[in-house]
């Protein structure tokens, strides 16, 4: 069975019904967000189903559509939280793919700006490595690019989208080692992105963002994970009462590989290891719970098939 | 509002000239600036690396009174003044209170300001200057120069005067013949410094 990641848009009325659709038909509910009378489902579903959620929806005025991003989380690494960066183009563009279903966080970095003075602490680099891409948004010149960028992707093990002003083609010659995705013609500008041709910029930074997880859900796919995200946060959600209490807006972030759980390491490490999946396999088995440098959040790696011998 | 007489961005990377320009035009327009630029000039060597802009300025004569932003109608025993722009509104109120006392002047709403039995004419408080925003003026300049130079420049020489202006900014110490390259690129304008 495959799961593809959707997002429902539906009226409020009756949408419990969808949820458990989705659940009986073996997909799972990644985000839910209640608007006024509107509800926003990000969710994973199976391929084939996607017309039967679609029917039977067709009466609740829902509406499925695809949504590459779901399940995933993104860094938009921004060089510094200054006004020549924020809010354009840094927020619109991790308000972009936030609307495309990807959970995003935006790194800033102490000493991004410059050519020669730019830098990336441990910190940062250790922040970037806990999600599933890294956009980079950097400059205008490329001269600068091509210096700075070496120093920027040091001990940066998820795969690099890299936004900058000069031509893609240029991008590519004077990046090195080259990075998983390029998009030229994005650099630093001070207006908000409303107009069409902006929009179609923020279109193929998706596009691009999207073509590079592509390739890594392949990966992924080659040694498939012991356990799948999505079904672990139901779990934990079902398992640790204490997750419903916490105010953060995604409580279980879902990434391509693992979970970050938004609960204190030291309390709740113990309690997450021991939680069982399914005839007596316990989570410490096929994850490692490890604490994440975000705040004191746990993050959940989980392991391959190849190391654990185990798909649950 | 008047376009800028000369506008130009010299850089060794044609496509980053053309993204500050636009840039520059974007922060000059936001902070509401283009109007007192009369030349501009800016260099960016992303190599050195170095921000140089230099300019002329124009003569800003523009004092904000009562009359510019409210109409005062006089009646019997008070005064009664329709605000249409509230920019100045605060400052207005502060000198009224200061000139006449607390007790005299009254606002019902947002849009009126009534002032009671005052020994001055309907003319008298027309001409009453609010605001000179020229006195901020070399402020708004400095911190949008500030916003367009590529932020990791942090060694700044700035020098303004009511005519002229010029900004060099760069991450490493500033050479000691900047002066030079000032001066080359206000000879582009045909200024001199």
């Amino acid at each position: 069975m495959t799961l593809v990641p959707v997002t429902y848009k539906g009226g409020i009325y009756q949408h419990d019904i969808v949820i458990d659709l989705i659940e009986d038909l073996g997909g799972y509910v990644v985000q839910k967000h209640v608007l006024a009378q509107e509800v926003v489902l990000q969710c994973f579903v199976p391929k084939d189903d996607i017309e039967l959620i679609r029917e039977i929806s067709r009466p609740l005025f829902g509406e499925v559509t695809d949504s590459p991003l779901v399940g995933t989380e993104i860094a938009v690494v921004s060089m510094s939280l200054e006004i020549h960066h924020l809010p354009h183009p840094s927020c619109d563009i991790a308000e972009y793919v936030r609307r495309l279903g990807a959970k995003s966080n935006m790194v800033s970095l102490a000493r991004g700006p410059g050519k020669r003075i730019a830098g990336l602490n441990d910190e940062e680099r250790d922040v970037i490595n806990e999600h599933d891409i890294a956009v980079y948004l950097l400059g205008n010149f490329e001269t600068c690019i091509e210096y700075k960028m070496p120093t920027l992707m040091r001990g940066i093990e998820v795969p690099i989208v890299l936004c900058g002003g000069p031509d893609i083609e240029v991008l590519k010659k004077i990046v090195d080692p080259p990075v998983d995705g390029y998009v030229g013609n994005v650099g630093r500008f001070m207006r908000r992105t409303k107009e069409a041709d902006q929009l179609d910029k923020l279109d193929e930074i998706v596009a691009e963002i999207t073509r590079v997880l592509e390739k890594k859900r392949d990966s992924i796919a080659k040694d498939p994970l012991s356990v799948s995200p999505a079904r672990l946060m139901g779990l934990i959600r079902e398992k640790i009462p204490a997750i419903l209490d916490v105010t953060s807006p995604t409580p279980l972030t879902v990434q391509m590989a693992g979970l970050r759980v938004k609960l204190p390491y030291d309390t709740y490490a113990a309690e997450l290891r021991k939680v069982e999946i399914e005839d007596g396999i316990l989570l410490g088995d096929v994850a490692e719970i490890l604490p994440s440098r975000m705040r004191d959040y746990i993050l959940v790696r989980i392991l391959p098939f190849s190391e654990t011998n185990t798909v649950v | 509002m008047n376009a800028i007489e000369y506008f130009e961005v010299e850089c060794p990377e044609p496509l980053g000239a053309e993204y500050y320009k636009q840039i520059a035009n974007d922060v000059l327009l936001d902070h509401n600036l283009l109007r007192v630029i009369n030349k501009l000039h800016i260099f960016i060597d992303p190599k050195v690396p170095v921000f140089v802009a230099v300019g002329t300025l124009k003569r800003i004569t523009t004092i904000v009174r009562v009359r510019d932003l409210a109409n005062v109608n006089p009646q019997e025993g008070k005064m009664t003044l329709v605000v249409s722009d509230e920019t100045y509104l605060a400052s207005m109120l502060k000198i009224f209170w200061e000139r006449f006392g607390k007790e005299k002047v009254e606002q019902p709403d947002r849009f009126t300001v009534i002032l009671y039995d005052i020994p001055t004419s309907a003319q008298e408080i027309e001409e009453i200057v609010v605001a000179d925003p020229s006195e901020s003026l070399f402020k708004d300049l400095i911190y949008a120069f500030r916003c367009i130079s590529p932020e990791g420049f942090r060694l700044k020489s700035e020098r303004f005067s009511t005519e002229k202006f010029s900004f060099v900014a760069s991450e490493n110490t500033l050479a000691e013949d900047i002066d030079a390259l000032v001066r080359e690129k206000f000879a582009l304008m045909g200024e001199t410094p």
